[in-house]
């Protein structure tokens, strides 16, 4: 039976073809071929991914842990855990993976992608409170609530705060073509022109008012602090250091004023530049020769303030005193010829002679210092010290009064030296290396070590309160200390070492009050903002408290207590409407006004006064306190014989409609629970139904919530002269406990025509009302002159 | 120009010998250099609180000081020696002063008020007042 199945070569029947023919073959298992296909393809759907593996290869806890799985069925994996609603969770990494020096890294240069970083940055996270402020993360206050301890460093030891976010510009070309374009911006009743005698020279520093071309007195930019680097009569180099608040106006405003053709981003690796994202971007005029270049990031400065920052230079610098020492650094090959006479000995017996010195206040003012120091981790002492200058009292006033004339020339101005004494300066790990090892006497520090480089920097005295009136003189002095990108961090830990205490942003509001000066004034598109931040921050903080806790502004009479509103201020009392508003710094006007309100003298009246608004320095007189946003008001005759005014409560008529709405909206919100609990209910019966209530999101609030809002706080304010009993001239915009005065004291804007008002009824003092409380409070009126 | 020249030349000729209040500079004053500085040190100020400043000598020398120098300078040395004779009157008996008067220099700087000049400076001489209260009898003596 069986032979019939035999090959014919083995003896049986079967005859096999020479050939097999391949596509008959595969026509011949078509269906079969078909069906394998669409179950590889389309595998059966009730199995989840790592089902599908094979028993050996499945672990137990792979539906919660994709890496158990295999790589490549990861993705479906997790597609298929998002449609059913679980979401992937992904552990996070270990601590210990976390801090290796690569991980971290890279999570570095990642969170730097969208806001940059300064280089302490890592120092200060460890200890400050940072927030992200026009384009940077700033450490904002040392978190351990210092300050008091922050204002004592001020007035008796040394505060150091990094102020490296200040953007450099440099300008050059020719000083006429410089000055005429800048007169356009600048006035001359703010104070000195940019090309003034005094700061051509370079020996010091400057300040001027930027405003928009030829909108003088409105459209104020900001303050701005500028050096000269002169290379001869004719030819300059201009170096401005914008606030990044307002440095894209400038960076837009001096682009249109040189009518700057060239515009386009410099090559990487001209320039040091920590990250792509900030470039140093330049333009050149080739028509008038000027140049721009704006330099993000290229320049590091602190700034030191108080009396003992000056011991705290002293001891952290050490200069180098000849030429010889300087021959084994690389940036100096690098210097132009003329560039290479850096005076060095002349510039270390002049700060050896200032060394003995006390106080940066006894030093000529804003004097510009350029010096050639040593790598300050040399000079850093073993432990954190108190820097104390013993100074012998010799009498060297003279030399004192005016500055040499090398003083002011660095090497630190070429831009070509930067990048290479970053990639030449020591690593932390190389240098305490360099200083261990390599040393005959492991750590004993060799000075003159020709690996490590010195460094080019510049000092600039800031000379503090110079008028004994208003506060005691010295008070706010100190230096500021530039130097290249790359030894911020170097830098920064000696001075700390040396007893500096840190600060950040909060100490510069608290310090411009002390020192009674604008801080971010009204008029200027910066200080909007800062407003609208205040304001948005506050009244979140208003809304989150519960309804009882929240004060009742409608009841004190406070309309706006989380913005000023200077616009409507200014309309009140002058009757007409107000597009653009602007503060007085004309200094021959505020020094007159000054002498008027000293001498309650009555002012003339002056057309331009309608919008305009004076800034006055206030201080509470006997007892009281003075908040942000308080209301500077008129005194009615016999006010000061009273001990205490007090508004009267005033009349609230939305707290009616308030109670009302809550209770319709109580009732609705039970009404539409009781529907939802019915549908429920009809769904479990097995009837679909849609709910009624769609749930939003708690990001954006509610229609209600909005309203009632609205019933708290009024938006539409109309009127802010002659809402309570008092008059209201102006508002303080900065004002707080000061610890110079041991009284509360302010910062504030008050209407030119409410200042004549004022004078017109022979007073000089003026009630002053928190948004909170309803006492009014007696305050002496000082004009802002600066 | 020319009358602002000749306007310069006057006031260089006149900085020199009077401070008068003048139209192309502005005076600005400098800290004066101050003497060693220490705890027992007190420099008198015409801003400070007198009674504050009572106290604080007072603690001192009831604290087991031996001596307080007390400083004052120009406007302040009439409160130095007010100071100075109550805290005599205060531990009458067991604390002598001595008393040295000198000058000190201090430093006016002239920020120039236009753009064609340039910063100067001038010495001021001002009187001061160095006075020294130190114990006769010794704490814990009696």
């Amino acid at each position: 039976m069986d032979e019939n199945q035999f090959d014919s070569s083995l003896g049986g029947r079967e005859h096999l073809p020479q050939e097999a023919n391949s596509l008959r073959f595969a026509t011949g298992r078509s269906i079969e071929i078909a069906a394998m296909t669409e179950n590889i393809l389309r595998p059966n759907k009730t199995k989840l991914i790592f089902q599908t593996l094979p028993v050996h290869m499945r672990r137990r806890v792979m539906s919660h842990n994709c890496k158990r799985l295999p790589r490549k069925l990861r993705e479906a994996h997790l597609e298929q855990l998002k449609k059913s609603g679980l979401p992937p969770k992904q552990k996070r990494p270990s601590r210990k993976y976390r801090r290796r020096p690569g991980n971290l890294l890279s999570e570095y240069i990642r969170r730097q992608r969208r806001i940059f970083w300064l280089e302490t940055h890592i120092w200060h996270a460890k200890r400050f409170h940072m927030i992200e402020r026009w384009g940077y993360k700033i450490a904002y206050a040392p978190c351990d609530k210092a300050f008091r301890a922050c204002y004592r460093a001020t007035s008796a030891h040394c505060l150091i705060q990094d102020i490296s976010y200040l953007i450099p510009i440099q300008i050059t070309g020719p000083i006429g073509t410089i000055k005429k374009s800048f007169t356009t911006m600048t006035k001359q009743e703010c104070g000195l022109s940019i090309c003034a005698k005094a700061n051509i020279t370079g020996c010091r520093e400057g300040s001027v008012h930027l405003y928009k071309p030829e909108q003088y007195p409105y459209g104020y930019i900001g303050k701005v602090d500028y050096l000269w680097e002169v290379c001869n009569e004719i030819f300059g180099t201009l170096w401005l250091f914008v606030h990044p608040a307002f440095s894209e106006e400038v960076k837009a405003i001096l682009t249109k004023l040189f009518i700057l053709t060239n515009l386009h981003y410099c090559s990487d690796d001209k320039y040091i530049v920590p990250t792509k994202k900030k470039k140093p971007i330049e333009n050149l005029n080739q028509e008038e020769n000027v140049n721009i270049i704006f330099l993000p990031n290229v320049l590091n400065r602190f700034r030191l303030t108080g009396p003992k920052s000056h011991a705290i230079m002293a001891s952290s610098l050490i200069c180098v005193q000849q030429n010889q020492d300087l021959k084994n650094n690389e940036w100096v090959s690098l210097l132009k010829d003329n560039d290479t006479n850096i005076e060095l000995e002349e510039k270390s017996s002049y700060w050896q002679m200032l060394k003995e010195v006390r106080s940066s206040a006894e030093l000529p003012p804003r004097l510009v210092l350029g010096l050639i120091v040593k790598d300050p981790r040399l000079s850093r002492p073993a432990r954190r010290t108190k820097a104390i200058k013993e100074t012998t009292c010799n009498n060297k006033l003279n030399s004192l009064l005016n500055i040499p004339n090398f003083a002011a020339s660095s090497p630190l101005w070429n831009l070509n030296i930067h990048e290479n004494m970053k990639s030449k300066m020591l690593s932390n790990t190389q240098f305490i290396e360099r200083i261990t090892k390599t040393q005959i006497v492991p750590g004993e520090i060799f000075e003159n070590d020709p690996v490590i480089q010195s460094v080019p920097i510049i000092l600039v005295q800031r000379p503090g309160s110079q008028d004994a009136k208003l506060k005691k003189i010295g008070y706010g002095c100190g230096w500021d200390i530039i130097m290249p990108s790359g030894y911020g961090l170097p830098f920064w830990q000696t001075l700390i070492m040396f007893g500096a205490r840190a600060g950040g942003l909060r100490e510069f509001e608290s310090i411009a009050l002390e020192m009674g000066e604008c801080y971010m004034p009204p008029d200027c598109n910066s200080g909007i903002q800062n407003e609208i931040r205040i304001e948005k921050e506050l009244k979140e903080k208003y809304f989150r408290l519960p309804p009882n806790k929240r004060v009742n502004y409608i009841k004190l009479a406070i309309n706006s207590p989380f913005r000023c509103l200077w616009k409507i201020l200014l309309k009140d009392w002058c009757n007409e409407q107000i597009q653009e508003f602007y503060v007085l710094r004309d200094k021959h006007t505020l020094q007159k006004l000054q002498e008027s309100v000293d001498k309650k003298r009555p002012l003339s009246e002056w057309t331009q006064g309608n919008s305009c608004l004076i800034p006055v320095y206030l201080q509470i007189v006997k007892k009281g306190h003075m908040n942000c946003h308080a209301i500077i008001c008129l005194p009615k005759l016999g006010d000061f014989e009273e001990t205490a005014i007090t508004e009267p409560l005033h009349n609230d008529p939305n707290a009616r409609l308030r109670k009302e709405m809550r209770q319709s909206h109580r009732t609705h919100i039970k009404s539409v629970k009781r529907k939802n609990v019915k549908l429920k209910k009809r769904a479990n019966k097995g009837i679909r139904v849609v709910p009624c209530i769609k749930k939003t999101s708690k990001i954006v609030p509610s229609e209600y919530v909005m309203k009632m809002r609205n019933l708290w706080l009024p938006p539409n304010v109309e009127n802010v002269r002659n809402l309570c009993s008092r008059e209201v001239l102006g508002y303080v915009s900065q004002g707080a406990f000061s610890f110079s005065e041991a009284r509360s004291c302010g910062v504030g804007y008050i209407a030119y025509n409410a200042l004549r008002t004022l004078l017109e009824n022979g007073l000089n003092r003026v009630l002053i009302r928190n948004t909170s409380s309803r006492t009014y409070r007696m305050a002496i009126l000082h004009i802002i002159v600066s | 120009m020319a009358d602002g020249h000749l306007a310069n030349k006057k006031d260089e000729t006149k900085k020199k010998f009077k401070r008068a209040p003048n139209k192309n500079y502005a005076v600005k004053k400098r800290l004066p250099a101050r003497p060693v500085e220490g705890g027992n040190v007190i420099f008198i100020t015409k801003k400070t609180n007198f009674k504050a400043q009572l106290d604080k000598c007072c603690d001192l020398l009831t604290k087991g000081e031996n001596e307080i120098i007390l400083h004052g300078l120009g406007a302040a040395i009439q409160r130095c020696c007010n100071l100075a004779l109550q805290l005599q009157t205060l531990f009458a008996g067991t604390c002598q002063i001595e008393v040295n008067t000198g000058t000190v220099d201090v430093v006016d700087d002239l920020e120039p008020l236009t753009d064609d000049l340039d910063y100067g400076a001038q010495v001021r001489h001002s009187s001061s007042i160095h006075i020294r209260i130190f114990r006769t009898v010794l704490l814990g003596a009696n």
